[in-house]
C-alpha cells in the first residue's frame, strides 16, 4: 500500500525527501540561543510531547493503582491498624502507670534507704471510705504483715494518717483530715504546740493556739511526738491561713501528703524517731531526710512541696537566729496534755528551715 | 484540472521533451555558478542576474522530468550555498528543489518556448524562489529576510529579460532528434 503510493507519487515523496533533508541539514548548522543546534530544538519539540504525555499517563496509572487498585486491603489493613493502635494505647497507658508507680516506689524506696533505723512498712492504697464524711483509706497491709492499731502512715512528702482498723491482710488508716483524729503538732518558727485536727472537709486545722501568737501563713507545722503515733519532726504541712478565734486561732493547713491522690503509702511500725543516714545527707536530696532544722522532711519531691519549702524559707527568717536546740518553748498550749513540750533533740534542732 | 493538483504526475502527450548533449547540464550548472561567483568580485551589478536560478528553471522545464528537476535544483543550490560565506547548507538548496520541480511540472504541461512564456516563467521564479529563501530565513534562522522590495523587483526584471536571451543560447545546445 505505501510502496504503491510512493511509486505514484514518486515526484512528489522525493521532492519532499530532498526537501527535508535539506531541512535536516540546516538544522545541523543553525545554532539558537545558548549555542544550541536547531535541530536539537526541534528534537526536543518532537520529544517533549511524547515524554510530558508518558510521565501524566504513568502519574496518573500510577495514581489509579494506588489510590484504588492497590486499596484493597485498606480497609482490612485499616482494622487492624486500628486494633494495633488500641493496643498500642492500653500499652502505653500501662506503661506510664508502671513508670509513676515506678517513681513512686522509688521516693519510698530512697525515703526507707534513708532510715534504716526505723522499721517500716509500704503499703498500697486499695479503697477508700464509702462514707464522704469519713476520711479514711484501706491498706494492702494487715495483721500479717505485722501491722498494728495506731501506727503511724505516712509518704514522703508529709504524714498521712494513723491505723485505727487492723484486719488480717487489709487495714484501714484514718486521715488526718478526718474529724476524729488528732495529731500532737507544732509550729516550725515558734515551737509552738497545738493539735492538728480534721474538719471533715480537706483543710485540718491546728487547735488550741492562742490568739496573742504569731502565726505566718506559710509556716511549716510538723509532728511533735506527744501523740506517741508520729514521731516527731514529720511533715505535716503548712500553714494556709491563721484568724483570731475565741479563745483560739483558726489555723487553716493545707497538708503535705497529697491526701485526696494517694497510692503508695509507709507505715511506720514504731514511733522511732527518723534519723537519716548520715552519708546520704548531701547524697539524695530526694530522699526523706532531716534537714539541719531538725524537720525530716520527707518531702521535697513535689513542686508544690518545693514552692512551700520556698515560702517558709521566706516567712521563717527572722526567726533564723532566734530559737536554739535548748530553748524552751515560749507559749503553753491550752490543751492540758500538750502544755509541756518536749524540748527538741539536737538532731531535729529548730532552726530556719532552708532549702 | 486534476493535473494541477498533481503537477508532475505525467507529462502532456503533445509536449516535446528536449535532450542534451553528454555533460552539457553539468557544464552549464557549473560554469552558472563559477560565473556567478566571479562575477561578484566586479560590482553589485552581477548581482542583477540570478544565473543558478536561470539554469535550474531552464533546465527544469526543458526536460520537463519533476525528479530531475528537483535533484539538479537541489544540487545547483546546495554548491551555491557552499560557495556563499554566510548561508548555511540548504538555502539555496530547498529553494532551488522547489523551483526545479515546480518547473518541470510546469513544463511538462505548456509550451514554454515562447519569449512571453519564458519571461513570465523567470519573473515568477524568481519571486517564488525569494518567498521560499525569505521564508526559511525568517523561520530558521531568525533573520528578517524581506519578501518583495523594489531592487528585488528590478533584479527579476533584469533576470527575466536576460534570461530569454540566455535561454536562446542554451536551447542550442539541445540534441537534435
Amino acid at each position: 500500500m505505501v510502496d504503491t503510493v510512493i511509486s505514484r507519487h514518486r515526484p512528489l515523496a522525493l521532492l519532499a525527501a530532498v526537501v527535508m533533508a535539506q531541512l535536516l541539514l540546516l538544522a545541523f548548522q543553525i545554532k539558537r540561543d545558548h549555542d544550541v543546534r536547531l535541530i536539537r530544538y526541534w528534537a526536543a519539540a518532537v520529544v517533549t510531547p511524547f515524554e510530558r504525555g508518558g510521565t501524566w499517563s504513568l502519574s496518573k496509572l500510577g495514581g489509579i493503582w494506588s489510590g484504588y487498585v492497590a486499596l484493597r486491603g485498606a480497609k482490612a489493613e485499616n482494622v487492624r491498624l486500628h486494633s494495633q493502635l488500641a493496643q498500642l494505647e492500653l500499652r502505653n497507658r500501662e506503661l506510664a502507670s508502671q513508670a509513676a508507680e515506678a517513681q513512686r516506689l522509688s521516693v519510698l524506696l530512697n525515703f526507707r534507704e534513708s532510715h534504716p533505723e526505723a522499721p517500716m512498712l509500704a503499703a498500697q492504697v486499695i479503697g477508700a471510705s464509702a462514707d464522704p464524711a469519713s476520711h479514711t483509706l484501706v491498706l494492702n497491709r494487715g495483721e500479717h504483715d505485722r501491722v498494728r492499731r495506731n501506727m503511724a502512715v505516712i509518704t514522703p512528702d508529709g504524714i498521712v494518717g494513723k491505723i485505727v482498723e487492723v484486719f488480717p491482710n487489709t487495714s484501714q488508716v484514718l486521715l488526718i483530715s478526718d474529724r476524729d483524729s488528732g495529731v500532737g503538732a507544732l509550729l516550725a518558727d515558734t515551737r509552738t504546740h497545738g493539735v492538728v485536727k480534721g474538719n471533715g472537709d480537706p483543710v485540718p486545722r491546728l487547735d488550741y493556739v492562742v490568739n496573742d501568737e504569731k502565726v505566718r501563713v506559710g509556716e511549716w507545722i510538723l509532728t511533735s511526738g506527744e501523740d506517741r503515733i508520729f514521731p516527731k519532726g514529720l511533715m505535716i504541712g503548712t500553714v494556709s491561713g491563721a484568724t483570731d478565734g475565741n479563745p483560739f486561732q483558726m489555723i487553716r493547713i493545707e497538708p503535705s501528703a497529697h491526701l485526696d491522690r494517694l497510692e503508695d503509702v509507709i507505715i511506720l511500725l514504731s514511733q522511732q524517731e527518723l534519723t537519716p543516714k548520715r552519708g546520704d545527707e548531701s547524697a539524695d536530696s530526694s530522699a526523706g531526710s532531716a534537714n539541719p532544722s531538725g524537720i525530716v522532711q520527707i518531702g521535697a519531691l513535689s513542686a508544690r512541696q518545693s514552692e512551700k519549702s520556698t515560702a517558709a524559707a521566706n516567712v521563717a527568717k527572722p526567726a533564723a537566729t532566734a530559737p536554739s536546740p535548748e530553748a524552751p518553748v515560749q507559749k503553753a498550749h491550752s490543751r492540758p496534755s500538750q502544755t509541756q513540750a518536749v524540748p527538741p533533740s539536737p538532731a531535729h534542732a529548730p532552726e530556719a528551715p532552708q532549702n | 484540472m486534476s493535473y494541477m493538483l498533481n503537477p508532475g504526475a505525467q507529462s502532456e502527450p503533445n509536449i516535446e521533451v528536449h535532450k542534451y548533449y553528454g555533460g552539457a547540464i553539468v557544464l552549464v550548472c557549473f560554469l552558472a555558478l563559477v560565473l556567478q561567483a566571479f562575477l561578484h568580485k566586479f560590482g553589485h551589478w552581477a548581482e542583477l542576474v540570478d544565473l543558478p536560478l536561470l539554469v535550474t528553471v531552464y533546465f527544469g522545464v526543458s526536460r520537463r522530468n519533476p525528479t530531475s528537476g528537483l535533484l539538479l535544483g537541489a544540487i545547483v543550490g546546495i554548491v551555491q550555498d557552499g560557495l556563499s560565506h554566510d548561508n548555511p547548507i540548504g538555502l539555496f538548496g530547498i529553494a532551488k528543489t522547489l523551483v526545479g520541480y515546480l518547473a518541470s511540472s510546469v513544463g511538462a504541461r505548456i509550451d514554454t518556448e515562447n519569449p512571453a512564456i519564458r519571461i513570465a516563467l523567470i519573473f515568477v521564479f524568481f519571486h517564488f524562489h525569494q518567498i521560499v529563501i525569505a521564508t526559511t530565513e525568517r523561520v530558521l534562522l531568525a533573520r528578517p529576510a524581506p519578501y518583495f522590495t523594489f531592487p528585488l523587483l528590478l533584479n527579476s526584471v533584469a533576470t527575466a529579460a536576460f534570461g530569454v536571451a540566455f535561454f536562446a543560447l542554451l536551447d542550442r545546445l539541445r540534441r537534435t532528434s
